[in-house]
């Protein structure tokens, strides 16, 4: 087991550097001129030619990407071009609370999620069956911008409970990570319960109940744990997406988040922001990918690691 | 049993996890206990204001930053030798008196005396000196090295008088010096590389602490040295989200609110614990028309556009009803704005105007704007009021980066594929230089400037050049007055409105203004 982390961690390697490549072409060949939107509108050519001198933006691509990587292998994020100051600086406040608010919301959503799956699964067709899967519906279908100023609108201006935004104490954590996990405790509800089903249909859970083993036991030792691959395959994709940040999470609760810095430094074309958080969320993605397969095997040890 | 195992290890992950990040919040709540105390209304006088603002604050280098809301927050800690009023017009603030030559190259301050700054250094000439120095040779300082990178020399004939002479006439120059704020000479000298997280100036408040975009506090500073009583604590708040905003307002979790969004309004303004201001700003409306090209190199087609639209629904449609037409080439809080007899919506005119120029059954063109929301309701507004004329217009909005090299790509006029584009532009309202020269002058054609209706006026460029190269104020306004009336005559652009500027207040807040350029004046906020 250990050594097949050890190597998986390995692997990493080479994909940062393809994705360290990939987007650093990205971001340089969209349009828009970095330049002149750091020079100011009223620029004249005379000021957008030394900025653009001064940030190194008339050296060969290859060239700037030789020393993006350079700067990059020393610890060294590089500089805003928007704010002048350390990518690292501008990642350190966001990043913790980013990580943070995904905990809360995967958490809740699975713990949720699987049981409003399970319960669905076990009473098809009957009235908690029904509840669920509204419940469910409800959470995917409302978005997630009206759902969050809606309980705003509730529990903070109406009831005096809970802060409108930001991120300080646990109290502020609550309502953005109610938002952001209503959609995926409905995917995680939904994939439990049609995942469920099919396998209590299989001979080996008839086998069980034939030779007597209590419904209990059945469902959760057998069958749960039996269909929870494709649950955990998607509550993977979706972990990794949520740490990327959410933007309309973050805007609606003033989260310091990094869903909404990417999306900002983009319309700056802010390269050195947009390109550390593309590489910390290829990353993330890499390491959530990796706890998933290990989870496999722990649900499943007839899928083996190969080391 | 390897069942069980497995189970047991994800229970510990999630456990793990949940420990993770109780434990480090517990850290953060008992920092931030005492803002919460807002909440419930306590007869003792409150010693925290929150602000909450609509974007993150960009950097607290004063001579470093371009948006608003980084320039309010600084104000409040920083000063420069001039400054601005409540109107946006210049005043003395660490300049005791100051005078210009007559050629309008050499600028001599008399400085305040027995200023200090909050870390203890004297505020005199020679610190000054090396805050200009700084700006006039550290190349990163990119926005405001306009006009100090034309500094010829510094002099100190005292220790609280300071000489500058430029190489050449630049008539912004005293409204750089209003933006440019003075920060401690040890700060700059020891640890330049801080100067962006937390400056030290000699304001009314001081740094106290940034968590970037969560939030940034500010401190009275007990020794400064200009009058007045002032809250104790001042913590802003970028808030994006319109909704939540006002949420904040409503709850008192914020007891000012920057700015209040204009589908918003209607929604405090009946709130008693709530006060709503409105302000004109400097923020200008226009489409600007490519005057070089056919059809619109004749002014009377572009004029026939300008009598199309009707301005008043301009305000009311795509405005929310806050703003005036623009009635002049700038906003009427820039100095020597001089009213112009406006375009009053007038069909039949616009359409006899047309026909003189050739196209009495219209023709087909295109609009350029952002991607944003008002950009978008605005060119559809004008799409539908030419119309009228039977000019058929065609949207084309594009993400501003795109745009951006869409409009300066183009080399030369020859090259401009722009025909009309949506904008604004706002410049402080003491600069009319920057009101007008990066907009009208023949030299700033893109790539060069903002001249986008390519707006080619001989006699325009002449008035405008004179009137930098002097600083005569009468003879400014003489000048500036004949360079509104010709080119508001010229119509290189269909000229809409002015936006005014709403800002929420709670009912015990006293002290708080803003500027017509959009600039938040927080240093003397108070609890009544």
């Amino acid at each position: 087991m250990l050594r097949y982390i050890i190597k998986r961690v390995l692997e990493i390697l080479p994909i940062i550097f393809v994705v360290s490549i990939l987007s650093f072409l990205f971001i340089h060949f969209i349009p828009g001129d970095p330049a002149r939107l750091v020079a100011g509108k009223d620029a004249t050519l005379q000021d957008v030619q030394n900025v653009r001198e001064e940030l190194g933006l008339n050296d060969p691509i290859w060239k700037q990407y030789i020393s993006y990587m350079g700067n990059l292998l020393q610890g060294n994020l590089g500089t805003s071009l928007k704010t002048g100051l350390p990518v690292s600086d501008m990642f350190s406040s966001r990043f913790m609370p980013s990580i943070y608010l995904t905990f809360f919301a995967m958490i809740w959503a699975t713990i949720i999620g699987l049981l409003i799956g399970a319960i669905s699964a076990v009473f098809k067709n009957k009235w908690p069956d029904y509840l669920g899967m509204v419940t469910a519906v409800s959470g995917i279908s409302l978005p997630g911008f009206w759902l969050g100023l809606l309980l705003i609108q509730l529990f903070s201006v109406q009831l005096g409970m809970l802060p409108t935004g930001g991120s300080e104490g646990f109290k502020s954590y609550i309502l953005p990570s109610l938002t952001l996990g209503a959609g995926i405790m409905s995917m995680i509800a939904r994939f439990t319960r049609s995942s469920l089903l099919e396998t209590l249909q299989t001979d080996y859970i008839r086998t069980g109940r034939a030779k007597g083993l209590k419904e209990s036991v059945v469902i959760i030792q057998h069958a749960l744990r039996n269909s929870l691959i494709p649950v955990v395959t998607i509550a993977g994709l979706q972990f990794g997406f949520l740490l990327g940040g959410s933007v309309v999470v973050e805007t609606v609760f003033s989260f310091p988040g990094m869903g909404r810095l990417l999306i900002d430094s983009i319309a700056f074309r802010d390269y050195p922001v947009i390109q550390s958080a593309l590489l910390l969320f290829a990353i993330e993605f890499i390491i959530v990918n990796l706890v998933v397969d290990i989870l496999y095997s722990v649900l499943n040890p007839k899928i083996q690691i190969q080391s | 049993m390897l069942q069980r195992k497995g189970w047991k290890i994800l229970l510990l992950v999630v456990f793990c996890a949940i420990f993770m990040v109780a434990c480090s919040d517990d850290k953060k709540e008992t920092n931030s206990s005492e803002g919460k105390g807002e909440k419930e209304p306590t007869t003792e006088k409150k010693e925290e204001l929150v602000v909450a603002v609509n974007e993150n604050f960009i950097s607290m280098d004063p001579h470093n930053t371009g948006d608003t809301n980084s320039n309010s927050v600084q104000s409040a800690m920083l000063e420069g030798l001039l400054g601005f009023d409540d109107e946006g017009q210049i005043i003395n603030v660490l300049a005791e008196d100051y005078s210009v030559s007559e050629d309008a190259l050499v600028y001599t301050f008399k400085l305040h005396q027995g200023i200090k700054f909050h870390d203890g250094e004297d505020f005199n000439a020679e610190a000054v000196k090396v805050n200009f120095e700084r700006i006039m040779k550290d190349k990163s300082l990119r926005l405001n090295s306009r006009g100090f990178s034309l500094i010829k020399k510094i002099e100190t004939p005292s220790e609280y008088e300071i000489k500058i002479t430029l190489k050449e006439t630049y008539s912004p120059m005293l409204t750089r010096f209003g933006v440019a704020k003075i920060i401690s000479p040890k700060s700059v000298k020891e640890n330049p590389a801080d100067i962006p997280k937390k400056p030290v100036g000699t304001g009314a408040y001081k740094f106290g602490e940034w968590v970037q975009g969560d939030h940034l506090t500010i401190e009275r500073f007990d020794d400064y040295w200009g009058k007045g009583d002032r809250v104790k604590k001042i913590t802003f708040k970028p808030v994006p989200e319109s909704g939540s905003r006002v949420a904040m307002l409503k709850t008192g979790e914020a007891g000012v609110i920057y700015p209040v969004p204009s589908q918003n309004i209607a929604q405090v303004e009946g709130d008693k614990n709530i006060q709503v201001f409105k302000v004109p700003s400097t923020i200008a409306h226009y489409v600007s028309i490519n005057t070089y090209k056919k059809p619109f190199n004749d002014p009377k087609v572009r004029q026939a556009f300008n009598y199309a639209v009707d301005k008043d629904a301009f305000i009311k449609v795509v405005n929310f009803g806050l703003g005036v037409p623009l009635d002049s080439i700038i906003s009427s809080k820039t100095i020597y704005y001089k009213k112009q007899e406006a375009y009053a919506q007038n069909i039949e005119k616009a359409k006899q105007l047309l026909k003189e120029a050739g196209y009495p059954d219209g023709f087909e063109t295109e609009i350029w704007g952002n991607t944003n929301s008002d950009t978008m309701k605005g060119m559809q507004f004008i799409q539908q009021q030419l119309k009228q004329i039977g000019v058929k217009v065609e949207i084309k909005s594009m993400e501003e980066g795109t745009l951006s090299d869409e409009i300066y790509g183009a080399q030369t006029p020859d090259d401009a594929k722009l025909q009309m584009w949506y904008v604004s532009w706002s410049s402080y309202a003491s600069d009319v230089t920057n009101a007008t020269k990066p907009l009208f002058h023949s030299e700033s054609f893109p790539p060069n400037g903002a001249n986008t209706a390519y707006y080619n006026n001989k006699e325009v460029d002449k008035w405008m050049d004179e009137a930098n190269s002097i600083s005569d104020k009468a003879k400014q306004e003489e000048l500036y007055g004949k360079i509104q009336e010709t080119v508001y005559k010229d119509a290189p652009w269909i000229f809409l409105g002015v936006d005014e500027i709403v800002y929420g207040v709670r009912s015990d807040v006293e002290g708080v203004v803003v500027e017509p350029t959009g600039g938040l004046d927080v240093k003397d906020a108070n609890f009544k």
